[in-house]
């Protein structure tokens, strides 16, 4: 390698030293790029090797961390379905006694959302929260997979024909048989339960209900001979008195009762503005009572002091247990009003008393209510249980006749207040059923489990009230292994009418129910086929109501003695149902929980109201000087249990109230939350009574470290009597700060509201407002932007306060369509839920007795929004259209928009909620159910839930309601390929079509045929805070009421 | 050269210092092993700052719902702490460019470490906006850079994009007229290094040679930072209140907030060079640099601007009692009277009661009084921003999201890791550069040697009107 033309490479080269010699004979030395420490060598070639399987090492173990998620097509794509296309069912929500007509949205074949169906002379479109969450309840992971026999707490699946034979065998044995159910209303399921009481003669069908109506029922039987619900029409009253009855929220068929309640009270026109009025007479605030012109305040022991004392002030007699003296006068007063309505007068009440109710029904005579606001023509069937039933089956069990118990949609092990003495005789049963599809406390005492489909799965009819048919249709293919309970007793009946070969044989068994009774009560179709068509395309059928004259039995003595007789007790205590938990049939649905109660605004749980009072001073305090989310001990009947406190406005002083339906032990997510109230109802006569007296309560000095409260403040203006003899002050002003502030609050510009017969002036008022605000709106450096905002198609909305009830409703609605996540009860205590719209509620009035304003508040949509220009990076901007827009991807969440948004409508995703962030080491922090590992929305089948059309946020991005912009998208679609302009019914938003009451319109204002546009320019309008010029598009109708002011003084 | 200056007044740097003494007084801290103190200070400091970088892993790998900002207060000690950290800054700023500009030469004295202080703060401040984001590792979507989303441009209305500008025109502003007048004294402690020390200075001090055309283009290049510094001082802290001024919150949405942001920021900076520089000069034995003169100039400012403070807080107090309108008034009256009532009596005992004490002479020029003073302002001003910021969201327009705020330990980690971060660059600075300006310091001794009669007075062969830069240069 040494040339001798003098060029050398190395040192070596130039000495020509040996070891070079070597290494440079060798074209390739792998010394350069291997360590030659004598073990471990690599040449190129190992280490393009090494390369290989470092990459394909890393390639694998990158992959590893990427789910699997599988796409597979149809092979034979079903007709029907469309990718990106919805479906709409006509279907029924019925669970019980509680009814709704639907449609149900799918979307490539999942139940995504929950429409009301107009179509339906009950329900007329509206819907219930607890209606719009049942698509939750589909997707829950708790649900039973497959039958089988209960050990340990879980099921040991058995296949159908073991589990029939088995069961089957056990009915063989010829011991009493008993089916404990809800009410029933569907005529097929009656059907079939007769096809089986008649193979097994020795059985029979024990209904009662979860909050019961047995008293009605039964004074309804005692007066007219008809134990039945009759129908109610509170559209065609004018005076309407109410003695507890929760109507609007719970009693009875609250979406129907709302619906007929809004036509009398809102306002279209402000000139010779009509309202019916309303007195509510309880002692905690319902969300009726909310409602209410006025509400006279008794305990609730004098409820039925209450309804006497009407009675005897329209009748001009006397006698009957003593009132407090400011309900008693009260109570003349509204007697002096009823007797000038009569015809148009409605009195009902919910007590469980039977002697009560015969004096309402008396009453209602007497004002010749029968066959104007109430009639039996279209009888209810909502509600047809007597608990009464259910104490002579604790007794037959203790007895030992009882062989087999089928449970069916009950849960008899929680909602009876003896569950304890209905434990231990259903333990005597030798052989226990339960249709349940989860794990409930009952069911986990039962030893076989025959799991009933999901209701959207199911196959089934309802007749909620007389004449009027509903039809449920399945939505899906069922989950999993489960078979409707129908199917079930027909077959363990061995029916001849079910066809076990067809795939769904109750499907085929309720067609020929509907052909064979129901198909000649109509002339409209001349085939059956035709009929079954149309009526489950509807999904309603109804025929022409019966007239049903009644008179009331003669034989009937009015006897004060026969009604609660006040008791004499320092405290006394109401349990009442809410409009999202009910009795503890929706504690497992996780929508319903994260629903803020509608008065007391409370999630996950429920919580002891207590009464407030004003010092005269600075303070509102709580009764015993308690604070929201102290803990108590409350002693009822010798039963010490600890709840949590709420302070509650318009809860009686000498009263307390809790909710039932919490404290459940077994089922899903709803365990853990609240206190099991059951155990404290006292049982009167075999009724269960929702009220006791002999309350003890003890403070503990703890707190709920998670009382989870979504407002924090609750009133705007509550007058009470200063210290100073004779002056009246606004209490919750004077407790603000140092000194207080007066007007801080009544001079905001967000609740307007008026009496009715102070309406011309409010009008005045209102206008001086909004020339105010004009003026000051005005005053802008900027460029005046009206022609945009009146070019071409601008969405805006109208909400009604004077119809919306609070009832919440629209909330769950939003949560459904929206993909809003849960976020659990110590993320609201926070404060971090992230509804996008929430239902503000107001107390104003009087502090002891106020009234109460709702406010459904969602994101206003501002043409001057105040959070698009503080956003740094154009995440959120404004269309055309007026929508007030969010681009997720883009955010990256600094939440000045969400601080500089003066309704405090932004949401910002603290945490993983949704997870579908790529951290697992976040997902400890979001909500999980009780015993779960994974978190909530982690489940696949959980996810079926969500709308494909929205976006699934992320942590740390903001949202907000976004005017369910996927649903303008369709309707602008569907409209171009018409190719027409848009109208009103393209585009109705997700909380409009919830909202039983009609409080809620969207659409086109620049449309001058469109209602919105038309409502708007109504002289009851306004925009929250309209003088600060952000020009929301939403606009509110003050809220007036047609209180007797008179009523107290 | 030459400066009148007339005999009354005290003598700038005491101790009948000579360059050389200067040079060595200076210098030593870089060279000597680090003290027990230092040690333990630093220690303490880089304690702090783990936690720090704990918290804020925590934040980001779990989400912003580890703290306690709620759907009501979304911003909270978050931006507090960045407002706070962003005024302290200030003095710096104002020390280098404002007092330059007004010929206060007694500002060289603490200028160095006022200017350091300044870069450390703002480094504490921006860790704030940044790791507030719910998406950090978006955050590069707040620069305006050509993209291939459409373009999409950041929203130039947003006050929050103008605080990014702000901010790291601020920061690169002060940083380069930090670095411009260490690269001489960098150079005299390379001079005096050697080995690995002496290479690395000799890189961070650009090859210095103390050449009279060094001198010149030093001399130049710092006066056009101190031009544009100077606007800095107002403009700076002025964005920083748009965050505010600009929104549609009552309580935010005040036209004071500008100029009382100034003020503010000037105030709480100077009590923040008070308590580093009482600490400084004790333990690194500058009582000679930094005199009591010094000290006393300082609380004059403080004095001053404590007081513009105040009479910002009454002016906002009557506006909105004068404004007539009850959204505006009742944030006012909640944050006398409200939930928060604590954080604004603290704020107003503390920054304008306080300082009031500066009146009195001997106060004034109480090393102790002026330290606990100082902390006292600091708490003030941090009060200050908390009462704008979370008592202001938490009762604002619709009483039904009003909520409450308490920070959780990540965010109280946070604030007091960033605490731990400034001071852990603060010790390494003292360690690494002359906390005083070497450079700076001797060209006023020339002017206080007009008096110069001590006894180690050395016979100079320089004229007093001769340029500095030999002087210099022998005696190093």
């Amino acid at each position: 390698m040494h040339h001798d033309n003098g060029i050398w490479v190395s040192t070596d080269d130039l000495m020509r030293e040996e070891k070079f010699l070597q290494s440079a004979e060798k074209e390739f030395s792998i010394e350069n790029i291997a360590e030659t420490d004598g073990q471990w060598t690599a040449s190129r070639r190992d280490f393009l090797k090494l390369l290989g399987f470092g990459l394909g090492a890393a390639t694998v173990a990158a992959s590893c961390e990427i789910p699997l998620k599988k796409a597979i097509p149809y092979v034979t794509k079903p007709d029907e379905i469309v990718p990106g296309v919805a479906n709409y069912f006509a279907s029924s929500f019925v669970n019980g006694g509680d009814y709704c007509s639907v449609l149900v949205k799918t979307r490539e074949g999942r139940p995504i959302k929950i429409e009301g169906n107009s179509l339906s002379g009950v329900t007329g479109g509206g819907t219930s929260a607890r209606a719009q969450a049942l698509v939750l309840s589909l997707y829950d992971t708790r649900r039973i997979k497959q039958g089988g026999t209960i050990e340990n707490g879980s099921v040991k699946p058995l296949s159908w024909s073991d589990l029939d034979s088995k069961i089957k065998g056990q009915l063989q044995l010829g011991g009493q048989v008993r089916i404990i159910s809800q009410t029933i209303m569907s005529p097929t399921a009656k059907k079939a339960l007769a096809e089986f009481t008649a193979k097994y003669p020795n059985s029979r069908v024990v209904t009662y209900d979860p909050v019961s109506s047995a008293a009605l029922l039964s004074a309804n039987d005692q007066c007219f001979g008809k134990r039945a619900v009759p129908s109610y029409h509170f559209d065609k009253a004018d005076l309407i008195v109410s003695f507890g009855a929760d109507f609007l929220g719970t009693w009875i068929s609250p979406v129907e009762f709302a619906r007929d309640y809004a036509k009398n009270r809102k306002i279209r026109n402000v000139k010779g503005a009509k309202m019916s009025r309303h007195y509510q007479i309880e002692s905690h605030m319902s969300l009726t009572g909310s409602n209410a012109d006025n509400r006279i305040l008794v305990k609730p022991s004098e409820q039925g002091a209450a309804i006497v004392a009407l009675y005897n002030a329209l009748t001009g007699g006397s006698g009957g247990p003593n009132l407090n003296e400011k309900a008693a006068k009260a109570i003349a007063k509204v007697a002096a009003e009823l007797k000038n309505a009569q015809g148009k007068a409605l009195v009902v009440s919910d007590s469980n008393n039977i002697m009560e109710q015969v004096y309402v029904n008396k009453i209602n005579e007497l004002l010749g209510s029968y066959g104007t606001t109430i009639d039996f023509g279209r009888a209810s069937n909502q509600r047809q249980g007597d608990e009464r039933d259910m104490m002579r089956l604790i007794a037959e069990m203790n007895s030992g006749q009882v062989g087999v118990v089928f449970v069916w949609g009950a849960n008899p092990a929680y909602e009876l207040p003896n569950s304890e003495e209905f434990k231990t005789a259903f333990a005597k049963v030798n052989t226990r059923v339960s249709f349940s599809g989860v794990l409930d406390e009952t069911t986990l005492l039962c030893n076989y489990s025959a799991p009933t489909h999901h209701i959207l799965e199911s196959w089934g009819d309802a007749e909620p009230k007389a004449g009027q048919y509903s039809l449920i249709q399945p939505t899906i293919a069922p989950l999993f292994q489960t078979r409707q309970a129908e199917h079930s007793l027909l077959e363990w009946a061995d029916s001849a009418n079910l066809n076990r070969q067809d795939d769904q044989p109750y499907y085929q068994y309720l067609k020929s129910h509907w052909a064979s009774d129901l198909f000649a009560l109509q002339t409209k179709y001349a085939t059956p086929t035709a009929f079954w068509d149309m009526s489950l395309h509807d999904g309603v059928f109804e025929v022409p109501a019966v007239e049903s004259a009644v008179t009331f039995n003669p034989a009937i003595s009015l006897n004060p003695s026969g009604v609660t007789q006040p008791a004499n007790s320092e405290l006394e205590i109401a349990f009442y149902e809410t409009a999202n938990i009910g009795g503890g049939q929706y504690a497992h649905n996780p929508w319903l929980q994260e629903m803020p109660d509608p008065v007391t605004r409370t999630v996950w749980g429920n919580y002891l109201s207590i009464p407030v009072s004003f010092d005269g001073v600075n303070n509102i305090n709580g009764w015993m000087d308690l604070n929201d989310g102290d803990n108590v001990d409350v002693e009822i009947n010798g039963k010490k249990v600890t709840c949590t406190v709420v302070r509650n406005f318009g809860q009686m002083p000498g009263t307390v109230s809790i909710a039932l339906g919490q404290g459940r032990t077994a089922g899903g997510c709803g365990v853990g939350y609240g206190v099991d109230v059951n155990p404290w109802l006292p049982v009167e006569g075999g009724l269960i009574q929702y009220f006791a007296k002999d309350v003890k309560v003890t403070k503990t000095g703890t707190v709920d470290e998670h009382f989870a409260c979504v407002q924090h403040h609750h009133t705007m203006g509550v007058q009470a009597m200063g210290k100073e003899e004779g002056t009246v002050i606004n209490a919750d002003e004077k407790s603000l700060g140092w000194k207080g502030f007066q007007g801080s609050l009544t001079d905001r510009s967000i609740i307007f509201q008026t009496n009715l017969d102070e309406l011309p002036k409010f009008v005045a008022k209102l206008d001086k407002f909004h020339e105010k605000s004009d003026h000051l709106n005005s005053q802008t450096l900027y460029p005046d932007r009206t022609d945009v905002f009146t070019a071409g198609v601008h969405w805006g909305m109208y909400v009604d306060l004077n119809a919306c009830i609070g009832c919440g409703a629209c909330q769950i609605a939003c949560v459904s369509e929206n993909n809003v996540p849960v976020v659990g009860k110590k993320e609201v205590h926070r404060h971090h839920e992230m509804t996008w719209l929430r239902i503000d509620r107001y107390f104003y009035g009087d502090i002891e007795n106020p009234k109460v304003v709702y406010q459904p508040m969602m994101c206003q949509h501002c043409e001057n929004a105040p959070c698009e220009n503080v956003c740094p990076v154009n995440a959120t901007n404004h269309s055309m259209e007026g929508f007030n827009q969010m681009a997720y991807n883009r955010c990256i969440g600094t939440r000045y928009c969400a601080n500089n948004c003066p309704y405090k409508v932004r949401r910002f995703n603290w945490l993983d909620y949704t997870t579908a962030d790529v951290w697992p080491a976040n997902e400890e922090r979001v909500f999980h159910v009780e015993g779960d590992d994974k978190p909530f929305y982690a489940d696949n089948l959980t996810r079926m839930v969500l709308n494909p059309d929205v976006t699934v946020r992320t942590r740390g991005v903001i949202e907000k309601c976004s005017f369910c912009i996927q649903r303008v998208q369709e309707g602008k679609l569907t409209a171009k390929q018409e190719g027409r302009a848009i109208m009103d019914n393209d585009v109705r938003s997700a909380c409009q079509t919830a909202c039983p009451t009609g409080a809620i319109v969207f659409g086109n204002v620049n449309n001058p045929d469109s209602e919105v546009s038309k409502l708007k320019k109504g002289a009851l309008t306004y925009l929250v805070l309209e003088e600060i010029n952000v020009r929301s598009n939403v606009e509110y109708s003050a809220k007036v009421r047609n209180a007797n002011e008179e009523l107290f003084s | 050269m030459s400066q009148a200056v007339a005999p009354v007044r005290h003598v700038l740097i005491e101790g009948n210092k000579s360059y050389h003494n200067i040079t060595e007084d200076l210098c030593v801290p870089t060279e000597k092993a680090p003290t027990r103190e230092w040690i333990l200070a630093f220690s303490l400091s880089a304690a702090f700052l783990g936690l720090y970088i704990f918290a804020i892993v925590w934040t980001v790998w779990k989400g912003i719902g580890e703290w306690g900002a709620n759907r009501t207060i979304n911003w909270a000690w978050d931006i507090t702490n960045f407002v706070w950290w962003i005024g302290i800054g200030h003095a710096g700023t104002l020390i280098s460019a404002i007092l330059l500009l007004f010929r206060q030469r007694w500002r060289t004295g603490v200028n160095r470490a006022a200017e350091a202080m300044t870069i450390f703060a703002v480094i504490c401040a921006g860790q704030f906006p940044i790791f507030h984001m719910g998406r950090v590792w978006l955050a590069f979507f707040i620069f305006p850079f050509p993209n291939t989303r459409g373009p999409l441009w950041v929203n130039f209305n947003s006050p929050l994009l103008w605080d990014v500008f702000a901010i790291s025109t601020y920061f690169s502003v002060s940083l380069l007229f930090w670095y411009t007048g260490l690269v001489p004294d960098l150079a005299t402690v390379r001079d005096r290094a050697s080995g690995f020390r002496r290479k690395m200075y000799e890189i961070f001090s650009f090859g210095w040679t103390g050449s009279a055309k060094h001198w010149q283009r030093w001399e130049a290049l710092s006066l056009v930072l101190a031009g544009i510094s100077t606007p800095l001082v107002l403009s700076v802290h002025t964005i920083v209140s748009f965050d505010f001024a600009t929104s549609v919150v009552p309580g935010w949405h005040t036209t004071i907030f500008p100029p009382y942001f100034v003020a503010g920021a000037i105030f709480s900076g100077f009590a923040m060079v008070q308590t580093l520089m009482v600490i400084t000069r004790k333990v690194l034995k500058l009582e000679q640099y930094i005199t009591i003169n010094h000290i006393e100039s300082m609380n004059k400012v403080i004095v001053l601007t404590g007081t513009i403070v105040g009479v910002a807080y009454l002016t906002e107090l009557f506006i909105a009692w004068y404004s007539g309108y009850v959204y505006e008034q009742f944030a006012f009256y909640n944050r006398v009277f409200g939930i928060y009532w604590w954080s604004y009596f603290g704020m107003m005992f503390c920054n304008v009661v306080s300082p009031q004490l500066f009146w009195v002479r001997s106060i004034r020029r109480s090393i102790w009084w002026t330290f606990f003073l100082s902390i006292v302002v600091n708490v003030g001003m941090w009060f200050e921003r908390f009462v704008i910021i979370a008592t202001t969201l938490a009762r604002d327009f619709l009483p039904s999201s009003w909520s409450y705020y308490s920070p959780t330990w990540v965010e109280i980690s946070i604030f007091v890791g960033t605490i731990g971060l400034f001071f852990f660059c603060y010790l390494i600075f003292t360690r690494v550069a002359p906390v005083v300006a070497i450079a700076e310091v001797k060209s006023i001794l020339k002017v206080a040697g007009d008096q110069y009669i001590g006894p180690d007075a050395k016979p100079h062969h320089h004229d007093h009107g001769h340029a500095k830069v030999e002087a210099k240069k022998t005696d190093d």
